[in-house]
């Protein structure tokens, strides 16, 4: 099937197969932060955002794309929000092997995006998606709440 | 999944039902597809989408009842500040322990519903709240009480039929309703659920609902527990709440498997039962249980 959606703000249009997942959709179509984990939906290594919203590409059809807005880290280069989120899990440490990272990433943005208060509880809800056999989590969350608090 | 050959979009829920009868093959709906993608199953030849049926509403009726879209996803219910208000965020804080953030955003409580897993998370707390479900044939709406609508593990009363929503009745005043999954971790399927629901009216309570789910082939609500309650004089609650805790355990049918024993599982519904319910009775948390004697 032929799917027409807004890949990282540019008006794209794929083929994919009808039960093909969104995750192999979009690693064929180049990008490759996001990356191909558990395959069932447990450890937000492929997550991306699908009309603003995280979602774990392995588990969604691509068919879900079509007329939709998607969005990967690589859409998210030159975004200010997202480059002093990156610059907090450096300072902070938060990452190490770097395979959960874009996941990280892109969840700690959208839930920043959001906007409202923001307590540690808040954002290990948000990133309960996510998993990191590396850090602990300690230095993920840390480096979110960094950036929560250098926004203006 | 991987061997569709059509991906269908329904446009209403009359459409749904007309192209999952009239394509040729087998065929199934999908709301959020969170459990279909896992399922990897072969025999599917097409998929009826129904996130653009107009299955996505919230409603707060006349009479108090909330009524729920199939294809509302976990995410929004969460959220959703109707939800949030309705018997006080039972529903909302169920859907908020389900999986994780990014399977809330597609997962559906009609799709949890209508997978009919044992264990799932939503039904329950649903369960507790005497939901009413909605099953569209094409021409007509049918009411079926959520507690007539599993028939077995992944079986269904539908045949067919398209799960439109579901209908809470308004909580009856001052009503308390409670639910708590164990599990090892955060994202594991539940070992035990349980959910109660309470009110007080007349002499003693005017609605009890108890409900468990993982302990049986299907989720179930404790009948029998619930009439001990209906029936008791509030002089006498605590004791009444441990014979319907246990009488809960009698009436669950768990298995065993490598996540736990039957036998943990059944005196867990016990504890879990008696528990929610001592909470939502505001029965004092650090008083002796009257029957099994230290804090339960």
């Amino acid at each position: 099937m032929k799917l027409t959606l807004s890949l990282n703000g540019h008006s794209t249009e794929l083929v994919a197969a009808p039960g093909a997942r969104l995750l192999d959709v979009l690693r064929d179509a180049g990008c490759t932060s996001v990356k191909r984990g558990c395959e069932t939906g447990d450890c937000g290594a492929c997550c991306v955002l699908l009309d603003g919203e995280p979602v774990n590409s392995c588990v969604v059809p691509a068919a879900f794309a079509a007329d939709a807005i998607v969005t990967t880290l690589e859409g998210l280069n030159d975004d200010p929000l997202m480059r002093r989120l990156q610059d907090c899990f450096l300072e902070a440490g938060a990452v190490q092997c770097g395979y959960c990272t874009p996941g990280l990433l892109l969840v700690a943005w959208q839930r920043l995006r959001e906007g409202g208060e923001l307590t540690e509880y808040d954002v290990r809800h948000a990133m309960s998606g996510n998993l990191c056999r590396c850090t602990g989590y300690a230095k993920p969350v840390r480096a979110v709440l960094d950036a929560w608090e250098a926004m203006p | 999944m991987r061997n569709l050959n059509a991906y269908l979009f329904a446009t209403s829920p009359r459409d749904a039902v007309r192209l999952l009868h009239t394509t040729a093959g087998r065929g199934c709906y999908l709301a959020g597809a969170t459990d279909l993608m896992l399922e990897r199953r072969a025999d599917l030849d097409f998929v009826v989408d129904l996130r653009r049926a107009g299955l996505d509403d919230v409603v707060v009726q006349d009479d108090g009842a909330l009524r729920i879209g199939a294809c509302v996803t976990l995410n929004r219910l969460e959220s959703d500040p109707l939800v949030r208000e309705f018997a006080g965020g039972a529903v909302a804080d169920a859907a908020a322990a389900c999986g994780n953030r990014p399977v809330r955003s597609t997962a559906t409580l009609g799709g949890n519903i209508c997978s009919a897993l044992p264990s799932a998370d939503m039904v329950p707390v649903l369960l507790a709240l005497d939901a009413v479900a909605h099953a569209f044939d094409g021409e007509s709406t049918h009411d079926i009480p959520l507690d007539e609508f599993f028939t077995g593990p992944r079986r269904t009363v539908l045949d067919g039929r398209l799960l439109t929503g579901l209908t809470l009745p308004a909580p009856q005043p001052g009503l308390v309703c409670l639910s708590r999954k164990l599990r090892r971790t955060a994202e594991d399927i539940s070992l035990v659920q349980a959910a109660v629901a309470v009110a007080r009216g007349g002499n003693g309570l005017g609605y009890v609902g108890i409900a468990l789910g993982a302990v049986a082939p299907t989720p179930m609500r404790a009948l029998a527990a619930e009439d001990i309650l209906l029936r008791a004089d509030p002089e006498e609650f605590e004791i009444a709440v441990a014979a319907a805790a246990e009488s809960a355990a009698d009436a669950s049918d768990p298995i065993d498997d490598h996540r736990a024993s039957a036998e943990y599982r059944r005196a867990m519904v016990e504890v879990l039962t008696r528990r929610l319910l001592r909470e939502a009775l505001g029965i004092d948390p650090t008083a002796e249980d009257p029957v099994h004697g230290g804090l339960r």
